[in-house]
C-alpha cells in the first residue's frame, strides 16, 4: 500500500514515497516517482486515488509554474500550500472531487528556513516537523516522536527516515519494496539514494 | 404496498429489554468519612416519570449504594444485595465490611455477564480500618477504590469537574506545600451540591431533588455537619458508624 | 463516524468585568490518530474581536480565509472596524447561505463593544453548523468536549472576573475538560481580550 514520509532537519526537509503504481492486487510498476518538484525550493509527495493523483500533481505543477513566469519569482512554500490546500477544499465541494493526499516540502530562501505542510484530500493542512501519509503513519509517527530532531543533519535525518522505511518493511503486511526519496535545502532540489 | 399482502414482506419484531431513566450519581471519600449522592428525578427520553425516585440506598450502617440506568434493574439489584447481605448478618452475626461488599457486588454483575443489570454503581461508607472509600462498578462488575466518581447522564459534566477539584488536576501547588489527598466534609458538600446545580443547569435529565448521603466513621464527630439544612440521621446505633442524609431541592425545569 | 468528530478539538469563550476571553485545544487528528499539535481554532478578526472555530479542519481554514475576506470588505465599504454583534449575524449569514450543504464547523465569537458613552463592554456568542446564534451571558463552547466543558465552566465560572481570574477560569474549564476528552489537547491556546490590549498565552498540557 502507499506510504509517504517526510521530516525537516536543519536547514532541509527530506521526502521519500514508495515507487509502487498498482491496480488491484497487481503491481504495475515499480519504478513510480510520485514526488514533484514544484519549483527550484518546493517538492511535494502526492498519493491517493489512481489517475486523481498524477492530474492533481500536474495540475499544480503548472499552475505554481505560471505564478513564477507572470511574476519573476516563485511562490514562497507557505503560499504554495495554502493555495494547494485551496483547491483541494474547493474540489472536495465539487461534482468530483480529487482523492489526493500531498505532503509538500520547501526551503524558504528568504527566511533561510525549511519547512512541512501535510494536506489531505479535504483541504485539511498543517504545519509539521514531520509528517507521514498512508498505512505507514501508524508505524512511523511514533518513531518520529521519539527520533526527530529538527537540528539534525541530512545524514541524521536520513538515518531516522531510514528507521521509518524499515520499522514499515519489518511491521506492516502490505510494504511497499521501493522509495524514492527526495531532498529540498538551500542548494535546491535533489534526489539521495538511500 | 398492498395492506392485504403484508405477509409477503419478511417481518421482524424485537423485544428491547432495557431502557435508560437519566439521572446521575457521585460519591467522594473523605479520610474518615464517604459522601454518596444523587438526584432524584426518573425520567424516560423527555418524560418525567416521577420527580422523586431515590438512587442512593443504605445498605448497612457502613456502607451506601448508589445505582444509576436502567432503574428497574436498580431498584431489583439493590433488592438482591440488600438480602445477601441479610443473609451474611443471619450467618456470622455482624455487618458484612465494605471490601467484602465491594466483592460481592462484583461478583453478582458478572454472574450476569450475559444478560446484565444495566446499571453503574457507586459504592461508599467506611471501611474496617476507618477510612472512608468510594467503590466504582461498570455494569458487569469491573470495579476499582478510588477518592471520587461520578456516573450517569452527567458524568461527562461533572467528573472533570471533580478532578480539578478533588484531585486538584491542572493545579501546581504553592511551593514548598503539597495538593491534600482528602478534603473536610463541608467542602466536599459544597462540591456535592455545586456538581449537582450545575448538571441541573446543562442536563435535562438531572434535577427535581438531591439525595446525599454521609457516612461518619466511628466515634467521628458531627463537625460540618451541624445545623446544615434538610439533615436526617439514619443510623441504626449511634454507637457505631453513622448515617446521615441531607434533602435538598434542585431545579425542576 | 461522525464529520463534526472526524478531526476532534474544543473552543471555549467567556464573559469577564469588562473584558473576554476564549480559547482552544491545540490537536489536530484524524479520528484516534493525532497528526498536528500545534493547530490553532482561534483567529482574531479584528483587534477586539476574536473567532474560534471546532469542526472539520478543512472548512475552519475555509472559512476562516472568507471570514477575513468579508470583514475586509466590511471594513473597505463602512470605513470602520465591525462590531462583534454584527459579527456575529455575518457568520450566522455566512453559514446559513449552506443551509443544505452546510460547512461543518461550530463558530464561537468572543469580542468587545464600544458603547455610546466610549466604554467596552463583553460581547460572546456562538452558533450551530447551520448558524443558529446563542447569545450566551456567561460562556460558550463547542467541539467534541463539549460537555465535559459545559460541566467545569458552570461549576467554575462566576460573573464580573477581572481579567487574570478570567484567564485563569478559562484556562482551567479548558484544560480539565479536554483532558476527559480523547479527541481534544495536546495543549491549548487563550486570548484575554480587554479594551488596551489582548494578552494571549500558550499552555502546556497533558500528552495523552
Amino acid at each position: 500500500m502507499e506510504c509517504s514520509f517526510a521530516l525537516t532537519g536543519k536547514g532541509y526537509v527530506l521526502i521519500a514515497a514508495d515507487t509502487t503504481a498498482a491496480r488491484s492486487i497487481v503491481k504495475m510498476k515499480a519504478d513510480e516517482d510520485k514526488i514533484k518538484s514544484l519549483g527550484p525550493h518546493l517538492l511535494m509527495a502526492y498519493s491517493g486515488e489512481p489517475g486523481d493523483t498524477v492530474q492533481f500533481a500536474e495540475y499544480v505543477e503548472r499552475n505554481i509554474r505560471l505564478y513564477q513566469i507572470r511574476n519573476l519569482y516563485p511562490l514562497r512554500p507557505a503560499s504554495a500550500a495554502s493555495w494547494v490546500r485551496r483547491a483541494l477544499a474547493d474540489s472536495l465541494r465539487s461534482r468530483s472531487p480529487y482523492s489526493v493526499n500531498l505532503l509538500l516540502g520547501g526551503y524558504d530562501t528568504a527566511t533561510h528556513a525549511p519547512s512541512l505542510y501535510w494536506i489531505d484530500y479535504l483541504g485539511t493542512q498543517a504545519e509539521v516537523p514531520f509528517a507521514c501519509h498512508g498505512y505507514g503513519s501508524y508505524f512511523a509517527l511514533s518513531l518520529l516522536d521519539r527520533y526527530h530532531d529538527p537540528e539534525a543533519s541530512l545524514e541524521e535525518g536520513l538515518a531516522t527516515l531510514r528507521r521509518c522505511i524499515d520499522e514499515v518493511a519489518k511491521r506492516l503486511v502490505v510494504a511497499p519494496g521501493k522509495y524514492k526519496v527526495k531532498v529540498v535545502d538551500k542548494d535546491g532540489v535533489r534526489e539521495i539514494e538511500l | 404496498m398492498n395492506p392485504m399482502n403484508t405477509a409477503a414482506q419478511p417481518q421482524q419484531r424485537q423485544f428491547n429489554p432495557y431502557t435508560e431513566n437519566g439521572g446521575t450519581i457521585l460519591a467522594i471519600a473523605g479520610v474518615d468519612f464517604s459522601v454518596i449522592a444523587g438526584d432524584t428525578r426518573q425520567s424516560e427520553g423527555y418524560n418525567i416519570q416521577t420527580r422523586y425516585a431515590p438512587k442512593v440506598f443504605r445498605l448497612t450502617d457502613r456502607a451506601v449504594l448508589a445505582v444509576n440506568g436502567f432503574a428497574a434493574d436498580g431498584n431489583m439489584f439493590v433488592k438482591k444485595v440488600k438480602q445477601r447481605l441479610e443473609w451474611y448478618r443471619h450467618a456470622h452475626a455482624k455487618d458484612m465490611p465494605l471490601h467484602a461488599i465491594a466483592r460481592l457486588i462484583q461478583t453478582m454483575l458478572y454472574g450476569r455477564r450475559f444478560f446484565p443489570y444495566y446499571v453503574y454503581n457507586i459504592l461508599g461508607g467506611i471501611e474496617d480500618d476507618g477510612s472512608g472509600a468510594v467503590y466504582s462498578f461498570d455494569p458487569v462488575g469491573s470495579y476499582e477504590r478510588e477518592t471520587c466518581r461520578a456516573a450517569g447522564a452527567a458524568q461527562s459534566l461533572v467528573q472533570p469537574f471533580l478532578d480539578n477539584q478533588i484531585y486538584f488536576k491542572n493545579q501546581q501547588p504553592a511551593p514548598g506545600t503539597a495538593h491534600p489527598a482528602h478534603l473536610p466534609l463541608p467542602h466536599v458538600l459544597s462540591l456535592v451540591i455545586d456538581s449537582f446545580t450545575g448538571a441541573t443547569e446543562r442536563h435535562i435529565e438531572v434535577g427535581d431533588g438531591l439525595e446525599i448521603y454521609v457516612v461518619l466513621a466511628k466515634g467521628r464527630d458531627l463537625s460540618g455537619l451541624e445545623g446544615f439544612a434538610g439533615l436526617q440521621e439514619v443510623s441504626s446505633r449511634s454507637d457505631g458508624e453513622r448515617i446521615f442524609v441531607i434533602r435538598r431541592e434542585l431545579k425542576k425545569d | 463516524m461522525s464529520i463534526m468528530e472526524y478531526n476532534g478539538g474544543s473552543v471555549i469563550a467567556m464573559v469577564g468585568k469588562g473584558c473576554v476571553a476564549i480559547g482552544s485545544d491545540l490537536r489536530l487528528g484524524n479520528q484516534a490518530l493525532t497528526v498536528a499539535t500545534n493547530f490553532e481554532k482561534v483567529f482574531p478578526v479584528t483587534d477586539r474581536i476574536y473567532l474560534g472555530m471546532s469542526g472539520l479542519a478543512t472548512d475552519v481554514a475555509t472559512l476562516r480565509e472568507q471570514f477575513r475576506f468579508r470583514v475586509n470588505m466590511y471594513q473597505i465599504k463602512e470605513e470602520r472596524d465591525i462590531e462583534p454583534e454584527a459579527f456575529a449575524h455575518l457568520v450566522s449569514s455566512t453559514l446559513y447561505e449552506r443551509r443544505f450543504g452546510p460547512y461543518f464547523i461550530e463558530p464561537v465569537i468572543g469580542g468587545l463593544w464600544k458603547t455610546q458613552g466610549g466604554e467596552y463592554k463583553p460581547y460572546i456568542a456562538a452558533a450551530d453548523l447551520i448558524g443558529c446564534l446563542n447569545f450566551a451571558k456567561d460562556f460558550v463552547v463547542a467541539g467534541t468536549a463539549s460537555e465535559k466543558l459545559f460541566g467545569v465552566a458552570e461549576g467554575l465560572w462566576e460573573p464580573d472576573l477581572e481579567p487574570e481570574d478570567l484567564f485563569e477560569t478559562i484556562s482551567q474549564t479548558l484544560m480539565n475538560g479536554v483532558d476527559r476528552d480523547a479527541y481534544s489537547g495536546w495543549g491549548a491556546i487563550i486570548h484575554i481580550v480587554t479594551p488596551d490590549k489582548v494578552v494571549t498565552r500558550t499552555l502546556k498540557g497533558r500528552m495523552d
